[in-house]
């Protein structure tokens, strides 16, 4: 057996070369390994990311195939749309969501929480390390996601129009920014909340729900506003109509803007609290 | 073997110089006191026992330390630095189990150590395969700890420990679910440890035979209060400035021998035993040879004169005892 090597420490807030970018960069990859490896989670953040967009292609092309007098090819701008509704808005953000909460739950539930306290690590910059890296991980899975769109889009176009590349820019900012937003207040509201299975629960009742209902309820009036959906649909390249699910209230850039970083001001503040202040 | 009297230190004067030293620590849940004006001093370079039955604050005492939970009322320095304010630093060269070690269950043993090397510092990634090599664990690094046993997660806790090069480690009833041999194993690494790499270790446990063979310092606690404390051969006897000297004395005519040291300025007390007699002397334990003379010159035989060892389960069960009674805390002084 070998001895350990004594060594000098390292000041508490800077890594070895002295830069805090440095210890920054190894606490994000801890985290984004941590994601890596719950399997359970990848695989169902997969099927939600990527198996409505397959079914989607594959189920047009059989009719395409099957009839082609009646059905349209499964590819084109058209059909793009559609999947990137269905990516953006429904199950891309299901599937942030169970990163997301993953990311903020991760150390309590596996109950290594404390002992990453009593490192004298900051527990505030314990918890901040986890939202990029829930990120990196929410984006490459809804870019993979994204890139399946993009195949379907173009291989199954046939004879109709395909999407510029403008068109393609945008529509991936706007699911990157819809699924990016709801995986940091998820990591936030799980952090807050320090239950997993409540914290899911309560997301997607939320995200399903709640959010459609009151974005539906013309007397809440500009009210409406204020929910993340509807500032997040605010900065979609395609058409949504008013009112529903997919609903766009007109608003503007700005208070779009402002909706979208008071959401995350008001959920990572939360968890972050919640972190800091909580019996390890 | 450092004392508190090396230190320049002792409970109620916190000098920084020990490794822990806690004045009037208090926790309170609701009207409860799980600690009760706690103090505390751990010397440098020493194995030290917190010794107390379950439910009496150890570990409440312990995440107290580390930040875990806050005080009510008190003040703590770990490794001279205050505690919670300077959390950070003082933990820097701190490595702790608290409870049951517990870790990722579908990361690997190494990949474990990986993020809370990430956490303390890009420097500490190189600590990693030393740290497990310690351990004996090199071979089986790889393996998801979900497939360690019990014994091979402590011992993988420890490694976790060991990262942070420690000054200081606080241990939390470390051998909990080891085998005969894995307890035994532990023992020796603790006391390496302590003796060749100068690391003081604090660890909590219930077992007094435990603590008596591993620890050099010790305090018992009980109730939330600590009611002992210093090094385990005074807590043991009674402490240094009422040490116990008894001896067992196997003579041939025990109503001679009684009669013989009745009022004999060395004797405190005889009394008959199983053994013969039981003489509490007034003096050191060196006067044993007075005793022994002054007997022989009466006519005695002597057979048997032995010093009578005082466990450390004999005192922990005197003072716990005593607890019943209102006495004021006790502390034993080196």
């Amino acid at each position: 057996m070998s001895a350990v090597s004594p060594a000098t420490p390292a000041p508490a807030s800077r890594g070895a070369d002295g830069s805090p970018l440095t210890l920054a960069g190894q606490m994000f990859g801890a985290d984004f390994l941590k994601l890596r490896k719950k399997r359970g989670t990848l695989i169902w953040a997969l099927v939600l990311a990527l198996g409505p967009v397959l079914i989607f292609f594959v189920v047009g092309a059989i009719q395409h195939a099957s009839n082609p007098q009646r059905y349209e090819p499964a590819g084109g701008v058209s059909n793009f749309h559609d999947g990137l509704r269905v990516i953006a808005l429904l199950f891309g953000p299901l599937a942030a969501l169970l990163i997301g909460v993953e990311a903020g739950t991760g150390d309590a539930s596996a109950g290594v929480f404390r002992d990453l306290v009593v490192t004298g690590r900051s527990r505030v910059a314990l918890f901040a390390s986890r939202v990029p890296a829930a990120l990196a991980m929410c984006f490459a899975i809804i870019g993979a996601a994204y890139a399946v769109l993009l195949l379907g889009t173009f291989v199954f176009a046939g004879g109709l129009p395909t999407p510029e590349g403008s068109l393609i820019l945008d529509g991936l900012g706007f699911i990157l920014l819809s699924t990016g937003m709801l995986c940091a207040v998820s990591v936030g509201f799980a952090a807050l909340t320090t239950s997993k299975p409540g914290a899911i629960i309560a997301l997607i009742a939320w995200l399903i729900v709640a959010s459609p209902v009151l974005a539906n309820i013309e007397s809440l009036g500009s009210a409406r506003k204020g929910l993340l959906s509807q500032a997040v649909a605010h900065f979609s390249p395609i058409h949504l109509p008013e009112g529903g699910h997919n609903a766009s209230i007109p608003m503007s850039g700005g208070l779009a803007f402002i909706v979208l970083v008071a959401w995350l001001v008001v959920f990572l503040g939360l968890g972050a609290w919640r972190t800091r202040t909580m019996d390890a | 073997m450092p004392t508190q009297t090396d230190n320049g230190g002792s409970p109620g004067q916190m000098t920084g110089h020990a490794a822990i030293e806690t004045e009037g620590v208090t926790k309170r849940f609701g009207s409860r006191a799980a600690i009760d004006g706690v103090d505390l001093y751990v010397p440098r370079g020493s194995a030290f026992g917190f010794l107390g039955p379950n439910g009496a604050g150890k570990t409440t005492m312990i995440r107290m330390l580390l930040g875990l939970t806050h005080a009510s009322a008190g003040s703590m320095r770990v490794l001279g630095h205050p505690v919670p304010s300077e959390r950070g630093q003082a933990l820097r060269r701190v490595g702790a189990i608290v409870e049951e070690p517990r870790f990722h269950p579908n990361l690997s043993g190494r990949e474990n150590l990986r993020i809370v090397a990430a956490v303390r510092g890009p420097e500490v990634q190189a600590r990693i395969a030393p740290a497990l090599a310690r351990v004996g664990l090199s071979e089986r690094a790889d393996e998801k700890v979900k497939k360690y046993s019990l014994g091979m997660r402590q011992r993988l806790g420890v490694a976790r420990c060991l990262l942070a090069d420690p000054l200081l480690l606080i241990l939390d009833e470390p051998t909990n679910g080891l085998d005969p041999g894995g307890i035994q194993e532990f023992r020796e690494m603790i006391r390496a440890m302590v003796e060749q790499e100068n690391r003081t270790v604090f660890l909590s446990s219930h077992l007094l035979d435990e603590v008596e063979k591993i620890c050099d310092h010790a305090a018992i606690v009980d109730r939330g209060k600590v009611i002992a404390q210093g090094p385990i051969a005074e807590l043991a006897s009674g402490g240094a400035g009422g040490a116990r000297n008894e001896l067992i004395v196997g003579v041939d005519d025990v109503e001679l021998a009684l009669g013989t040291l009745e009022g004999s300025e060395l004797v405190r007390e005889a009394r008959r035993s199983d053994e013969g007699l039981r003489v509490l002397l007034s003096g050191d334990i060196e006067s044993a040879a007075q005793v022994n003379a002054s007997l022989v010159r009466a006519g005695v035989a002597v057979r048997r004169l032995e010093p009578v060892r005082h466990s450390l389960e004999q005192r922990f069960l005197e003072v716990t005892s005593r607890l019943d009674a209102p006495v004021a805390q006790e502390e034993v002084r080196a």
